[in-house]
C-alpha cells in the first residue's frame, strides 16, 4: 500500500478539483453545482489525507478532513433547502434565474 | 469675648467666612434636592435658618472688622484662602497665581450685613408671599443660591472670585425672573436680562485680561500696590499696527491711521472696561433695558435682587477698585456722566408708567444712576451709602408693592390688572401697615429731610458740586471744571422728578377711592391715551367679591423693620450732623470706610470754599424734595389729576413716547437686533446654498457616480462571482510562485565614504545570495538580506542579488553604482541605471 507515491494522490485530487471547479463555472443546474462543490471539497480532503500519509506522526490532516466532511454535510443540507425553496418560487433549478437581488 | 474670637479666627486665616458663605449654599442644596419631600414647612425652616445663620456670622464678622487694628490709610482686612485655583501666564512669562480666597474689610462687611440682613427679611416675607405657589421649594433654593453667589461676589479677594459671584448672581437673577417659566413673556424677560448682562461681562473679562497683563495680579491688595503699572501710558492705536494690509485696501488704512500714535493710560482702559461690566449689571444707559422687564419675576425677587443687592454690584465693583478709577479723571467723568444721564432719563420714564412695579423699576434705574454720580465724582463713601439706604427704602417699597399686589389678587387674578395703579386707590383704609411703611419709604426716596435718603442723596450731590479729580500728571485728560456742576444740576432735576413720581405712585395707590370694584377676571386695561383717567370707575356700581385685605404678619414684619431703617438709617452717616455734634461713641460710616478709599481719596480734592456750601446745598436738597412732593400733592390730590390729564391732552405724542419708554427697546430692535438678525439670515442662506447646496450635493454626487460604476460589476449571477474568485486566486498564486528580486539602495554615503548599502525585500520562503559582479560567486543562499559595497574614488561596481523562493525558483537583479567624486569621471556603462536608482530605487528582477 505504501508503494503508491504521493504524486498520484495529488494529481488525482487536482483532477477532481478541476472537474469540480469547471463544473461549477459552466453548468447552470443548481443541483449539479452542489455536486461540483462536493467534488471540490472531497478533492481537498484527499489532499489532506494524502499528506497525512507522508507525515505519519501528525494527524492534523485527518482531523481537518473530518471537519470538512462535517461542514460539507451541513452545506449540502442548507444548499438543498435553498434549492428547494428556489424551486418552489420559480419552478426552476437554473442558477441564471436566481438574480432577484440584482433587479 | 472678642479676644477669644480673634484667637479663634486670626486675620490671615479667617475661617468664619466659610460659615457665612456655606450656610446659604447648604440651604440651596437641601431646598433644591430634597425640597419636594421636605414640604413647605421644612423648606421654610431650612431656607430661613440658613440665611439667618449667615446673618449672625456676618454680624460677628462686622464687629471683628470694626475692632481689628487699622490705620487711616491701611484698612483692616480679614482674609481666608480656601485653596489655590490655578496659575495664568502674565507679561514676560511671569506666573500669576489665582487663588480661591475671600477677605472682608469695612466696605464688604457693611455690604455683607445688608445682603444677609435684608436678604433674611425678604426670605421671611417670601414665605408669606409665595405660600400658595407650586414651586415653593424651587424658589427658596434659588433665593439661597442667590445669597451665596452675592456673598462670593462681595467677599472675593480677587477679581476672578468676584467674577464667579457676579456670574452666579446673574444666573440666579435669570432663574428667578423666569421663575414662572410657562409664561412666554417672563421667560423672555429672563433671557433678556441674561443677554444684556453678558454684554457687560465681556467688558469685565477684558478688564481682567488687561490687569493680568499689566499689573500681574488680580487680588485687591496687589492691584492697589500696582499703581505705577496702572499709571503707565500705553500706545493703543498706531500706524505700525496696520503694516500687513493688502495693497487694494491701502485707502482704508490711510483713512484710519492716526497722525500720532494714540496713547492711553492703563488705568483708563481698565476702568472703562470694568465700567462696561457695571453698566450691564447695574442697568445704566445703554444696557438698562433689562431691569424693567425683570419685574416679571416674583415681587420679593424684584426687591432683593433687582433693587437691594445684585444691581448695586456695579457700584460695589467701582468702590472696590476705586484706586484704579481715581487714577483716571476721564473714566471718572464717564462714570458720573453715565450715572447722571441715567438718573434723569429713567426718572422721566417713571412719570408716565401706570404699572406700580414698573414705576419702582425705573426708579431703581434712576437711583442707581445717583449712586454712579457719587462714585464718579470721587465720593465713594457717599455713593456706597446710597446703596445701603436704597437697599432699605427700595426693598421696602417693593415689598409694599408686593403686599398691594397680594391684596389686589383677592379681587382679580390678572397679573397686569392687579399691578395697575389705575385700579387701586384708597388702599390705606384696607392695609394700614403697608400704607404707613410705603409712605415712610417714599419720603426716604424723595429725600424728605432727616430720612435716610435725604442724607445719602444730598451728600453725593453736594460732593458732585464740590469735588474734582486731580490728575497724576498734567498730560492726563481731565474734564472741564464746570463738569461737576453740570452733574449736580442734572442730579437736582432728577431728584425733583423722583419726589414727584414716587408721590404720584403713592397718591394713586393709597389715596382717593378704591377703583378696583369694577375689575373682574379678564379685565382689559383701557388704551394708552386715556390712562390718566383716574376716576373713570368711580361711579360704577361695586361688584360682588372679596375686599382688599392686609397681608399676613410674615409679610408685614419685614416691612416695618425695613421702613424703620429707611427712616432713621441715615443718621449713621449724616455727615453734616456729625460735624455739628461730633459724638465719640457714634462713629460715622464714612470714617469707618475711609481707610478702604484712602488710596483713591488722594486724587480727590474739594474746591475752595466748599465747606461754606454745605448748609446752603443741604437746604437746596430739602427744598427739592418738598417741591416734588408738594407738586405731586397738588396735581393728584388737590386737582384730582386734572393737570396731568390736561398735559396728556396737549402733548399726547410726547406722552405716548414716554409711556413707551422713549421706544428704546424698539430702537435696539431696529438697529442691533436687526443687524444680528440680518447676519443670521446671511448665515442661513450660506447654509442653504453653499453647505447644503454645493458641499453636500458634491459629496453625494461622487458617491452616486461611483455606486453606478460599481453596480455594473454586480451581475447577480453566482457563477460570475465564482469565476472572478478563480481568477483572483490564480493571480495571487502566480505572484507567490514567481520569485521577485528587489532591493532598496541606501547611497547617501557613496560620495563621502564610498559605501553603498542594499537591503533585499523580504518574501515567503526566500533565501538570498549577494555578490559583486566579476568576483567569485559563493554557492550559499542564506537568510541575510543586507549587503554593503565599498567603492574607491571614481570606481564603478555592480552588485548582484540572487534569490531563491520556496519552489526553488531563482531570480537575479543587478545594481550598478559609481562614486562620482569629480564631475564626469563616471563613464556611461552599457547597462545604464535609471537616475532614481542612484538614490533610493527598486529594480524588479527577471527570472533567470
Amino acid at each position: 500500500m505504501g508503494a503508491v507515491p504521493i504524486h498520484w494522490f495529488l494529481l488525482l485530487a487536482a483532477a477532481l478539483f478541476s472537474i469540480g471547479a469547471v463544473g461549477f463555472l459552466l453548468r447552470r443546474n443548481l443541483l449539479v453545482l452542489l455536486m461540483s462543490i462536493e467534488l471540490m471539497l472531497n478533492a481537498v480532503n484527499l489532499t489532506l489525507v494524502a499528506f497525512n500519509r507522508v507525515h505519519v506522526a501528525n494527524h492534523d490532516g485527518q482531523i481537518m478532513s473530518f471537519f470538512i466532511i462535517a461542514i460539507a454535510a451541513a452545506e449540502a443540507a442548507v444548499g438543498l433547502a435553498i434549492v428547494l425553496a428556489f424551486f418552489r418560487l420559480r419552478k426552476s433549478v437554473r442558477s441564471d434565474e436566481a438574480h432577484v437581488l440584482r433587479n | 469675648m472678642l479676644s477669644q474670637l480673634t484667637s479663634q479666627f486670626p486675620a490671615n486665616d479667617f475661617t468664619l467666612l466659610a460659615a457665612v458663605l456655606l450656610l446659604p449654599l447648604i440651604g440651596a442644596f437641601v431646598c433644591g434636592i430634597f425640597g419636594k419631600r421636605l414640604g413647605k414647612e421644612g423648606v421654610r425652616l431650612m431656607a430661613l435658618s440658613a440665611v439667618f445663620g449667615s446673618f449672625i456670622a456676618s454680624v460677628v464678622t462686622f464687629i471683628m472688622v470694626a475692632a481689628a487694628p487699622h490705620t487711616a490709610t491701611k484698612a483692616a482686612r480679614l482674609s481666608w484662602k480656601a485653596w489655590h485655583w490655578f496659575d495664568v501666564t502674565g507679561r514676560g512669562r511671569s506666573v500669576v497665581p489665582i487663588d480661591v480666597s475671600f477677605s472682608v474689610d469695612a466696605l464688604s462687611a457693611t455690604m455683607m450685613l445688608i445682603v444677609t440682613g435684608v436678604g433674611f427679611l425678604i426670605h421671611l416675607y417670601s414665605t408669606g408671599y409665595m405660600a400658595k405657589d407650586e414651586g415653593f421649594y424651587r424658589f427658596f433654593a434659588y433665593l439661597n443660591l442667590f445669597i451665596f453667589s452675592m456673598l462670593v461676589l462681595i467677599l472675593g479677594d480677587n477679581l476672578l472670585v468676584l467674577f464667579v459671584g457676579w456670574e452666579g448672581v446673574g444666573l440666579c437673577s435669570y432663574l428667578l425672573i423666569g421663575f414662572w417659566f410657562d409664561d412666554e413673556k417672563k421667560a423672555a424677560a429672563g433671557k433678556k436680562a441674561f443677554i444684556a448682562n453678558r454684554i457687560g461681562d465681556f467688558g469685565l473679562l477684558v478688564a481682567m485680561a488687561m490687569l493680568v497683563y499689566y499689573a500681574g495680579t488680580l487680588s485687591w491688595d496687589g492691584l492697589e500696590a500696582a499703581q505705577s503699572a496702572m499709571a503707565e501710558q500705553r500706545t493703543v492705536w498706531s500706524a505700525s499696527y496696520l503694516r500687513e494690509f493688502p495693497d487694494w485696501l491701502v485707502w482704508l488704512r490711510d483713512l484710519v491711521t492716526p497722525e500720532q500714535p494714540v496713547r492711553m493710560m492703563v488705568a483708563t482702559m481698565v476702568a472703562l472696561a470694568l465700567f462696561i461690566g457695571c453698566i450691564g449689571k447695574s442697568a445704566q444707559i445703554p444696557l438698562f433695558v433689562w431691569l424693567p422687564d425683570a419685574m416679571a419675576g416674583p415681587t420679593p425677587v424684584s426687591a432683593l435682587i433687582h433693587a437691594a443687592t445684585m444691581v448695586t454690584a456695579g457700584i460695589y465693583l467701582v468702590c472696590r477698585t476705586s484706586f484704579i478709577f481715581a487714577l483716571s479723571p476721564l473714566a471718572m467723568a464717564v462714570v458720573a456722566g453715565t450715572g447722571a444721564l441715567t438718573a434723569l432719563f429713567a426718572a422721566s420714564i417713571a412719570f408716565a408708567q401706570t404699572d406700580l412695579k414698573k414705576v419702582l423699576a425705573y426708579s431703581t434705574v434712576s437711583q442707581l444712576g445717583f449712586m454712579f454720580i457719587g462714585v464718579g465724582v470721587g465720593a465713594f463713601a457717599a455713593g456706597f451709602f446710597h446703596v445701603i439706604t436704597h437697599a432699605f427704602f427700595k426693598g421696602c417699597l417693593f415689598l409694599c408693592a408686593g403686599s398691594v399686589i397680594h391684596a389686589m389678587h383677592a379681587r382679580v387674578h390678572d397679573e397686569t390688572a392687579s399691578q395697575d395703579m389705575r385700579n387701586m386707590g384708597g388702599l390705606r383704609k384696607y392695609m394700614p401697615i403697608t400704607h404707613m411703611t410705603f409712605l415712610v419709604s417714599c419720603l426716604a426716596i424723595a429725600g424728605f429731610p432727616l430720612t435716610s435718603g435725604f442724607w445719602s442723596k444730598d451728600e453725593l450731590l453736594f460732593k458732585a458740586f464740590t469735588n474734582t479729580i486731580v490728575p497724576l500728571n498734567p498730560n492726563i485728560i481731565t474734564p472741564p471744571l464746570w463738569y461737576g456742576q453740570m452733574i449736580y444740576a442734572i442730579g437736582i432735576v432728577a431728584a425733583v422728578g423722583t419726589a414727584f413720581y414716587m408721590f404720584r405712585a403713592y397718591f394713586m395707590t393709597f389715596h382717593g377711592d378704591f377703583r378696583g370694584w369694577s375689575i373682574v377676571a379678564g379685565f382689559k386695561p383701557p388704551a394708552h391715551d386715556d390712562h390718566h383717567d383716574d376716576d373713570h370707575a368711580d361711579h360704577d356700581e361695586p361688584l360682588e367679591g372679596p375686599v382688599p385685605h392686609e397681608s399676613p404678619r410674615s409679610m408685614t414684619v419685614p416691612l416695618i423693620i425695613l421702613a424703620f431703617f429707611a427712616a432713621i438709617g441715615g443718621f449713621v452717616y449724616a455727615e453734616p450732623l456729625h460735624q455739628v455734634w461730633p459724638l465719640e461713641m457714634f462713629v460715622s460710616l464714612e470714617h469707618f470706610w475711609s481707610p478702604v478709599f484712602a488710596t483713591a481719596s488722594k486724587f480727590v480734592t474739594t474746591r475752595p470754599g466748599s465747606e461754606a456750601m454745605m448748609w446752603p446745598l443741604l437746604g437746596v436738597g430739602a427744598g427739592v424734595s418738598l417741591f416734588g412732593i408738594g407738586a405731586a400733592y397738588w396735581v393728584y390730590i388737590v386737582q384730582k389729576g386734572e393737570p396731568a390729564k390736561a398735559f396728556v391732552a396737549r402733548a399726547g405724542g410726547l406722552h405716548r413716547l414716554v409711556l413707551d419708554k422713549w421706544r428704546i427697546d424698539e430702537l435696539y430692535d431696529a438697529t442691533i437686533l436687526g443687524l444680528i438678525d440680518a447676519m443670521g439670515d446671511i448665515a442661513a442662506q450660506c447654509d442653504r446654498w453653499i453647505v447644503d447646496g454645493i458641499i453636500a450635493k458634491l459629496t453625494s454626487g461622487v458617491v452616486k457616480v461611483t455606486g453606478h460604476a460599481l453596480r455594473l460589476l454586480h451581475t447577480g449571477r453566482v457563477q460570475v462571482y465564482a469565476a472572478s474568485m478563480v481568477v483572483g486566486t490564480a493571480v495571487i498564486g502566480w505572484y507567490v510562485f514567481t520569485p521577485h528580486a528587489e532591493a532598496t539602495i541606501d547611497a547617501r554615503r557613496v560620495r563621502p565614504q564610498g559605501q553603498v548599502r542594499f537591503e533585499a525585500a523580504a518574501g515567503h520562503g526566500y533565501r538570498y545570495r549577494w555578490h559583486i559582479d566579476g568576483e567569485t560567486v559563493p554557492d550559499i543562499f542564506s537568510g541575510r538580506r543586507n549587503f554593503s559595497m565599498q567603492l574607491e574614488r571614481c570606481e564603478q561596481k555592480t552588485a548582484v542579488l540572487t534569490i531563491k523562493n520556496a519552489f526553488d525558483r531563482e531570480a537575479v537583479t543587478t545594481y550598478t553604482q559609481c562614486r562620482e567624486s569629480k564631475p564626469g569621471c563616471c563613464k556611461p556603462t552599457d547597462t545604464p541605471a535609471p537616475k532614481k536608482e542612484a538614490l533610493l530605487g527598486r529594480v524588479d528582477g527577471g527570472v533567470r
